[in-house]
């Protein structure tokens, strides 16, 4: 039996070229992963984590459950093609065993089955397997249309923007454009001189034969043949430099992933896995604000990660992001995608200086104590309705207070480590970690959701009971500790914070402070998918004005809920969505505060 | 001397001529924004690492504009970023994006 032939050769060498990439790629990657990320593998192996990961690679690399939560016509086209497809791979090596029982065939024998079927005499087709083969045919070239008509519509998927494509990306989009029809041709040519195939080739075979002479039908075989090699050859070449490495790069970060390895402030091997794995779908873009409130293009995730991946990441692109994590939550590939930010801002800048902030030391002139400190926050002092709100309710539920930053606290250290200054945002982290240590707080309460995600997740404050304000009121109003009454004419909307509800999950406490005193009304995105106020810390890129533009939509949202008063919980929302509206915007406390019944 | 609570600063002169603007008008070339500045003294007012040293941001992103180098990096290395300043000042000047501008013209990175 021969299974060889001229055509094979581009097939044979993209093969080659693809495996001994792929191989360079994973290893390194792999050889150069920390130690402590090799100890979490070598632990979780053989655990299930190792079986939950394998459902997850089928249920999302190869039917992308969660592209069609997102969008299920772009669901059908990537599920289409990636599944299709490898239902061809898996029915066709079936179907090789079925005519030549189990022994070993090179892999080009496999995939150009068809074309060795006459060649090596095999004249009884199992119609069963020529069926199915053409049906999954059919399958994946549906979902290749779809591919081109996103191209030429992509409004007709659900999606304002598509993405801009790099040098790879387009030859290896239009070589596998073209392998699937071009499948099609020479399958179909082949039925037409030697018989088979079933509804799609077997009828094309047959209109074929019909129109055309045996005489040309002998010339177009060869190179129907030829041109499908070649197609498939020019894929694989391209496919490890271009996007579609997310192909084989998802597999591996979703078994990674289940054995707890995750993307850290600095920069490390792990990172290679997430950011090859983004298929630049471009589901990243259009949620994000600056794109569709000020039409910046070239900053979203999809172009940070390509940037980052190539090498030519600039860090005004870095820089110009809000970390809202808007594009994280709706990323199909679940990219943790401000952590990447984050830590190639960090590799971009971060060059510690030594005797920086050593004047923390002998800054510390606190005194007072109590179980509970209340850390306002940098932006809270700007916002002194927060402050003397939050003192009528410590003092309304007798709670004993130490006040930690009243009279000049130390910055959390969050908006640095935001900016990618991460050895520098420890010298903060240390000093009011020994703060919080001298004056024996148990619970740390914090008006402000930047400091509560630092705290929470940075500064390992064990025995401290870290709560954000909208927690720590409700606490109190569920122990009975503080009355509210109850206002049967006010209507109030809510602005979920970036860092309080994506950032720390916090979505219900506030909702539920504010329905103890009146009526909640949501505004059009709310909760996961809620906007961001545009005055982000993390952006030291966009100006004033565009700042404003973002809060004035943000609050033209709000407003358009017909409530008496926007509520929100953080302090840098508060102050960011009054400038952009005549309406009156209140900090959850306030609304508690006006309304404690003695 | 009788202690007021607060100090002054020494007389003295800058020689705009004599000064280097290099720097100082490359700064002012990425973020023309800082030349709106009317000087009003919000940003130190407000600043957190002011409040706990003498660090005085107006005065050093002044100083850099007119060409005084000495000393600027290490002063905004003070600086913790922590945006108070942005949001107090009455030209909207993106201030955090002027002392990382300034620290990195005239620092090591
Ligand atoms: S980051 Fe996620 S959503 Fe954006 S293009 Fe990549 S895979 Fe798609
Ligand atoms: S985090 Fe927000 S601002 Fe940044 S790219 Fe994603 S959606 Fe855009
Ligand atoms: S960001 Fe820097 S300069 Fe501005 S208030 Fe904070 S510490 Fe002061
Ligand atoms: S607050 Fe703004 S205008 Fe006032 S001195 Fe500072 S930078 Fe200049």
């Amino acid at each position: 039996m021969t299974f060889f032939a001229k055509f094979c050769i581009p097939f044979i060498i993209g093969e080659t070229v693809l495996f001994t990439v792929l191989a360079i790629k994973y290893f390194t990657w792999l050889r150069d992963l920390p130690k402590k990320d090799w100890k979490l593998i070598i632990t979780n192996f053989f655990s299930l984590r190792s079986i939950s990961a394998l459902g997850e690679v089928i249920s999302e690399s190869l039917l992308h459950r969660r592209i069609f939560k997102v969008n299920p016509r772009l669901g059908y086209m990537h599920m289409s093609l990636a599944f299709g497809w490898f239902l061809l791979i898996f029915v066709g090596f079936l179907e090789t065993i079925a005519y030549l029982g189990l022994r070993w065939i090179p892999l080009q024998g496999h995939v150009f089955f068809k074309y060795f079927v006459p060649l090596n005499g095999i004249s009884d087709h199992i119609p069963a397997f020529d069926f199915t083969m053409d049906l999954l045919l059919l399958f994946v070239l549906s979902g290749v249309a779809m591919a081109w008509f996103k191209r030429i519509r992509s409004r007709a998927l659900g999606m304002k923007k598509t993405t801009k494509h790099t040098f790879f990306d387009r030859i290896a989009l239009s070589a596998l454009w073209f392998i699937f029809p071009l499948r099609l041709i020479a399958e179909s040519v082949t039925t037409s001189m030697y018989g088979g195939g079933s509804f799609l080739t077997g009828s094309i075979g047959n209109a074929l034969s019909n129109i055309l002479s045996i005489n040309t039908l002998t010339h177009i075989y060869e190179p129907a043949w030829w041109l499908y090699s070649l197609a498939l050859g020019t894929f694989f070449i391209a496919m490890p430099f271009s996007r579609y490495m997310h192909i084989f790069t998802e597999i591996p970060l979703i078994f990674l992933r289940h054995y707890k390895l995750q993307p850290e402030a600095k920069e490390k091997s792990y990172d290679n896995f997430e950011v090859e794995a983004c298929s630049r779908c471009g589901i990243c873009i259009d949620p994000c604000q600056l794109q569709s409130q000020l039409g910046i293009n070239d900053v979203q995730s999809v172009y940070f990660l390509r940037d980052r991946r190539y090498n030519m990441l600039q860090q005004k692109i870095a820089n110009n992001c809000l970390m809202c994590g808007r594009c994280e939550q709706i990323c199909p590939v679940g990219i943790n995608l401000n952590t990447l930010r984050l830590n190639s801002r960090s590799s971009m800048r971060n060059i510690p200086h030594e005797g920086r902030y050593n004047y923390l030391r002998g800054v510390d002139k606190s005194f007072g104590a109590g179980k509970v400190g209340y850390f306002a926050g940098c932006m809270t002092l700007l916002t002194p309705n927060t402050l003397n709100a939050m003192r009528s309710i410590f003092e309304a539920a007798h709670e004993q207070v130490w006040w930690a930053d009243k009279d000049g606290g130390v910055c959390c250290g969050r908006p640095l480590m935001l900016s990618g200054e991460v050895d520098s945002a420890q010298k903060m982290i240390d000093y009011n970690k020994s703060l919080f240590a001298k004056h024996q707080i148990s619970t740390l309460v914090t008006s402000c959701p930047i400091c509560l995600k630092v705290f929470r997740e940075e500064y390992q404050l064990e025995g401290i009971e870290i709560l954000h304000h909208s927690e720590y009121i409700l606490r109190l109003i569920k122990q009975g500790r503080l009355k509210i009454g109850y206002q049967h004419d006010a209507t109030f909307t809510y602005h979920d914070p970036c860092e309080l509800g994506r950032g720390s999950g916090i979505y219900n406490e506030p909702r539920a402070v504010i329905e103890a005193v009146g009526k909640l009304l949501e505004p059009t995105h709310n909760r996961k998918n809620a906007l961001c106020c545009g005055s982000s810390v993390a952006n030291t890129a966009i100006s004033d004005a565009q700042q404003l533009t973002i809060a004035t939509k943000v609050a033209s949202e709000l407003e358009a809920t017909g409530a008496q008063a926007i509520v929100t919980a953080c302090p840098l929302c508060k102050k960011a969505i009054t400038r952009g509206t005549q309406q009156r915007v209140v900090d959850l406390s306030e609304i508690v505060a006006q309304n404690i019944k003695q | 001397m009788i202690n007021f609570g607060f100090s002054i600063n020494r007389p003295r002169t800058i020689d705009i001529d004599r000064n280097n603007l290099r720097k100082s008008n490359e700064i002012i070339r990425e973020m023309p924004e800082l030349q709106a500045c009317i000087g009003c003294g919000s940003c130190t007012a407000t600043c957190t690492a002011g409040n706990l040293t003498e660090f005085n941001f107006r005065k050093v992103h002044t100083l850099v504009r007119r060409g005084e180098y000495q000393g600027a990096y290490e002063e905004m290395n003070k600086c913790m970023l922590c945006g108070k300043c942005r949001l107090v000042c009455p030209r909207g000047i993106n201030t955090r994006g002027i002392v990382m501008l300034i620290k990195r013209k005239l620092g090591d990175f």
